[in-house]
């Protein structure tokens, strides 16, 4: 039975329209408003404004604090993705072996993803406090260090705010890694034993090649929320003190706006990010394309 | 016993050991919390620490049913979540079974405009959503919220659920078509079953990320009422002066509804990855 | 799984999702904004509301309870959308701003119904401009130097005069284990933005010198005096701080003082004497084991500073109700009410109203007579009008248009955490001043 293909067009078109309306009317209808505000110099509540046009990227341009939180958001991004991933496939590995309790063990593992930012990060605040923390006196029990560490201080706080980000977010790539895994079919390693592959081999003749694609489409999910993570980074640091040195940029995009209020820098700092994030994702699928498989 | 079987051994001592270390690391901070939300002040800040409390309260628990807006957050975050899950689903599922299932032009287009919105940091909308708001005169309520969590799930439900349907064989369809059904049948009765775990998956994703939203709701709500767990904790936390027994009992009545959610769902979270899942 | 099961849910949350707010209501719906977030706080303050409401049938007002950090930003928020409260506390230098914008109602009904002459001459600074009141404080405090009192008396020690001997002093009630670890640090200090700039201004002024030029506005981070403070800040640091100070919360102070983990607290307030009777041993939880010195002056200064924490309630002249709103402060002022609300944190919320002060239903409060010295000590600051409030060296500095924003940009904290870290003094004061002078042309206000 074929329909005729205008009426399959319309169809097509209204089942699509809902969603494409509130994505337009959501979130492309502020994002063009950031980018008009973008080109403003304007106070973040006084109705004043001045087209100033690019002047704002100028200025970023010459902006040592936008070139230290761009450092800081690429540092951040790069380590939280490469241990989540790593973590990810590791455990996704061990969790699809079958012994006692696997199940249960799945679930476990896989619960911190599900809990509030705030929670994740105000427990870890109290376990990485300097002076009550679990983790200093744990390591100072075994003689792992003689003083304690400031984990939330100015040295360490990067390395905190990364194990927190990683503790949360790498179930995240376990889980999509452990659905994959189950699909490949044993007869795939059957065979490779047979061969006399050992476990390293089986795993990247056999394995490796099924997980390439879900790893592809994880990696890049990973980055783009990494890279424009707000709340975790926020909440460890709010900004300043110890914080300062984990002001990544959208933390530093927030500031310009709602600390110096500064509503046009702001604006242009969050273009800058989608900017880079665009060209980084134009970059990935170009040298990854083969894994993409997707439209 | 050969080295082979040694080996084996070994292996299977180093996979136990990796379980459990995974376990450790996810389980213990949980427990920690839990430890110290049953703590009296004078033994929360012990040292050295101790995890089993020498004198046991529910102090915590009780000044945080009686003394805060605790639950009326929790609530807040439930049904806020919950509708904005149910307005991604369905207007999503539309969507992603528009974008699979029909050809028309721009339809390419449209797929990747929905992939860049994502690209989108929360940074760059909040602003002007919160104008958009404003102009409407819906700021400080729950239909904002509801909104402004759709703009953010709404694209990744679209190309979850793409993903998924994309999967199911065009086939099934087309018999249950040639069966005599018409299109809105065929999709209830056919696709829709197929679909059910992917469904189930992205919902749950989905309300994962609704749940978790801190920066909208910082934003476009005002009133203590309104707010949901996330904004609601922090202000606890710097308010609460560090009572972090409060606040570890806050984060105990968080986290075990939550275990028990997903304990029931863990099951369909993996079948649906793994049944739709993404091609590759 | 059945499938009807599942319809229920959504159902559900429909409905009760349905309970959204925003129908049109008959009754006027007044909203407040304040910074008093701890749980009996906002009790005493939900309690005169409905006192309040019985009143005025025809208002509902909304409190709203913000930790200090974020209500700026609300502030902002909501004001960039046009919707800002009826009525909300904010730093004075926020209120200085939003009055120089002509953004506030005129408070001068209110100060009538209290009594013009009732109120603390120390805090009728904040937010008055042309002899017209724009912000009456809801309270007044200021910040403390406190201090172990029973370890100061076992060692002998002498009060602190001066920078150097409060580094001496500090020094001498640090306590080592047998394995050379710090068991108690000197001081405890929070690294927290707001509060970094609270200590700097403090310094500045007790060092004799100024921030912002009084004529031109020009930044003077440069000058000697606030070379010197980040001198201080670096000496300190180096030896009477813990190392990871500067990830260090306000509260988190108050814990380390409490529990003997530091002997001194330089940005003490009242709020503490609550919170060392939560956490610290029962026996030492008192005034004779915590007690408040003088703060002491810098090499370049003559007379010592504190400074205020009063912030004045404002009302905005374009919020929906700003004559109900009005009208509730009255209500909030008049006495029965107002000591209820001051006896939720007795030693830090002081009274802004002279008669109240005076009133023996205020002074009879268990902390009151437990703290006095606390309490005493505040009092001294605010009639030597050695008090002043964030970042403000003289009473004139409000005159000054930047504050809000350079208070909110980090500037000055990132100054501090600079210089901490290793940059030279000068250097580190050079490139704030360039920060700083860089956003106040940046907003138009460049005078010199």
């Amino acid at each position: 039975m074929r329909r005729r293909p205008i009426a399959q067009q319309a169809i097509g078109f209204l089942t699509i329209a809902p969603g494409l309306f509130l994505i337009l009317a959501l979130t492309i209808y502020p994002v063009g408003y950031s980018v008009w505000l973008s080109l403003l110099e304007k106070h973040s509540f006084f109705p004043e404004q001045r087209f100033i046009g690019l002047d704002n990227y100028i200025y970023l341009w010459s902006d040592a604090e936008f070139w230290t939180s761009l450092w800081y958001g690429v540092v951040y991004s790069v380590w939280t993705i490469i241990l989540q991933i790593l973590l990810g496939v590791a455990a996704a590995l061990i969790l699809h072996e079958s012994f006692l309790g696997r199940n249960l063990a799945r679930g476990i593992v896989l619960f911190p993803y599900m809990i509030p930012t705030i929670v994740a990060v105000i427990l870890w605040k109290w376990l990485l406090n300097d002076t009550y923390g679990l983790l200093n006196y744990a390591l100072m029990a075994l003689g792992i260090i003689r003083d304690p560490i400031s984990w939330l201080g100015a040295d360490h706080i990067m390395l905190s705010l990364i194990i927190v980000s990683v503790w949360q977010f790498f179930p995240f790539v376990l889980l999509a890694v452990l659905a994959r895994l189950q699909t490949i079919p044993e007869e795939l390693y059957e065979a490779a034993k047979v061969d006399g592959a050992s476990a390293v081999r089986r795993f990247l003749h056999v394995t490796l090649p099924h997980i390439r694609g879900i790893l592809f489409v994880v990696i890049l999910l990973r980055s783009i929320w990494m890279f424009t993570k707000f709340d975790t980074v926020w909440l460890m640091g709010e900004g300043a003190g110890a914080g300062r040195f984990i002001r990544t940029l959208p933390v530093y995009a927030y500031m310009r706006t709602l600390t110096y209020y500064q509503a046009g820098l702001g604006a242009a700092l969050a273009v800058v990010m989608f900017g880079i994030l665009m060209v980084s994702t134009v970059i990935y699928f170009g040298l990854f394309r083969r894994e993409a498989d997707i439209g | 016993m050969t080295a082979w079987q040694a080996w084996k051994v070994v292996a299977r001592g180093l996979l136990y050991l990796g379980a459990v270390v995974l376990v450790f690391q996810a389980a213990f901070p949980f427990l920690w919390m839990a430890s110290t939300s049953m703590k009296p002040p004078v033994e929360v800040f012990a040292d050295p620490p101790y995890f089993v409390p020498k004198a046991p309260t529910w102090e915590n628990f009780v000044r945080l049913f009686t003394s805060t807006n605790f639950l009326i957050y929790f609530w807040n975050s439930l049904t806020v979540a919950g509708l904005a899950v149910l307005l991604t689903m369905v207007v999503g599922a539309a969507g992603a079974y528009s974008l699979t299932r029909y050809r028309y032009l721009g339809r390419e287009q449209i797929a990747t405009l929905i992939l860049c919105t994502y690209m989108f940091a929360p940074i760059m909308i909040v602003i002007p959503f919160f104008i958009l708001v404003k102009k409407v005169g819906i700021e400080n309520t729950h239909l904002a919220l509801v909104l402004a969590f759709a703009s953010f799930c709404l694209p990744f439900a679209l190309w979850l659920l793409r993903a998924f349907f994309e999967t199911i064989p065009i086939e099934l369809e087309e018999a249950a078509l040639v069966d005599g059904a018409d299109r809105l049948r065929a999709v209830v009765y056919v696709v829709i079953p197929l679909a059910l775990p992917g469904v189930i998956a992205t919902s749950i994703f989905t309300f994962i990320l609704a749940w978790n939203d801190y920066i909208f709701t910082r934003i476009l709500i005002s009133s203590d009422e309104l707010k949901t767990l996330p904004v609601g904790v922090q202000d606890l936390f710097h308010s609460a002066l560090i009572d972090w027994g409060l606040i570890m009992a806050a984060g105990v009545l968080i986290t075990i509804p939550a275990l028990a959610f997903f304990v029931a769902v863990q099951r369909h979270l993996v079948a649906g990855w793994g049944s739709g899942g993404l091609k590759g | 799984m059945r499938r009807t099961g599942w319809v229920f849910i959504p159902i559900v949350l429909i409905l009760s999702g349905l309970s959204l707010p925003t129908w049109a209501q008959e009754k006027k719906v007044v909203r407040i904004w304040h910074t008093e977030t701890e749980p009996q706080s906002v009790k005493a303050f939900q309690e005169i509301i409905n006192e309040f409401e019985k009143l005025r049938p025809d208002i509902t007002v909304r409190q709203e309870a913000l930790a200090w950090g974020d209500l700026e930003a609300k502030l902002t928020a909501a004001l960039a959308a046009g919707a800002p409260p009826d009525a909300s506390h904010g730093q004075a230098v926020t209120c200085a701003s939003f009055y120089a914008k002509g953004l506030l109602r005129p408070l001068e009904d209110v100060a009538d119904a209290v009594g013009r002459d009732n109120i603390w001459e120390a805090i009728r600074g904040p937010c008055r401009f042309e002899g017209k009141y724009f912000g009456i404080p809801h309270s007044a405090a200021t910040s403390l130097l406190i201090y172990r009192k029973d370890i100061f008396k076992q060692k002998g020690l002498k009060p602190p005069e001066t920078w150097d001997d409060l580094i001496k002093v500090a020094e001498a009630m640090m306590e080592r284990d047998k394995d050379g670890r710090v068991t108690r640090y000197g001081l405890s200090l929070p690294g927290v933005g707001l509060f970094i700039n609270i200590m700097v201004g403090e310094l500045t002024k007790a060092n004799g010198g100024r921030l912002f030029d009084s004529k031109t506005g020009r930044p003077t981070f440069t000058e000697k005096p606030v070379i010197q403070v980040l001198d201080f800040y670096k000496k300190l640091s180096a030896t009477v701080l813990p190392p990871g100070w500067l990830g260090h919360g306000y509260l988190d102070t108050f814990t380390n003082l409490a529990t003997g983990k530091a002997a001194m607290l330089y940005q003490g307030y009242g709020r503490g004497a609550g919170l060392i009777e939560k956490y610290a041993p029962k026996e030492m939880a008192n005034a004779d084991h915590f007690g408040v010195l003088v703060r002491p002056i810098g090499p370049s200064g003559k007379v010592t500073a504190a400074q205020i924490d009063a912030e004045p309630w404002m009302v905005f002249k374009n919020a929906k109700y700003p004559n109900e709103a009005a009208e509730f402060l009255k209500f909030f002022f008049k006495e029965e009410h107002y000591i209820k609300y001051l006896h939720s944190v007795p030693i830090h919320l002081l009274p802004t109203l002279k008669s109240v002060r005076k009133n023996p239903a205020y002074q009879a409060n268990d902390m009151i007579r437990r703290w006095r010295e606390w309490q005493d000590m505040q009092y001294r600051y605010f009639e030597a009008d050695q008090a002043k409030p964030t970042l403000i060296i003289e009473w004139a500095d409000l005159q000054l248009p930047f504050g809000l924003e350079i208070l909110g940009s980090a500037i000055i904290p990132d100054m501090v955490t600079d210089a901490v870290r290793g940059m030279p003094s000068q250097q580190a004061a050079t490139k704030a001043q360039a920060r700083a002078e860089e956003l106040i042309t940046k907003l138009g206000h460049k005078r010199w």
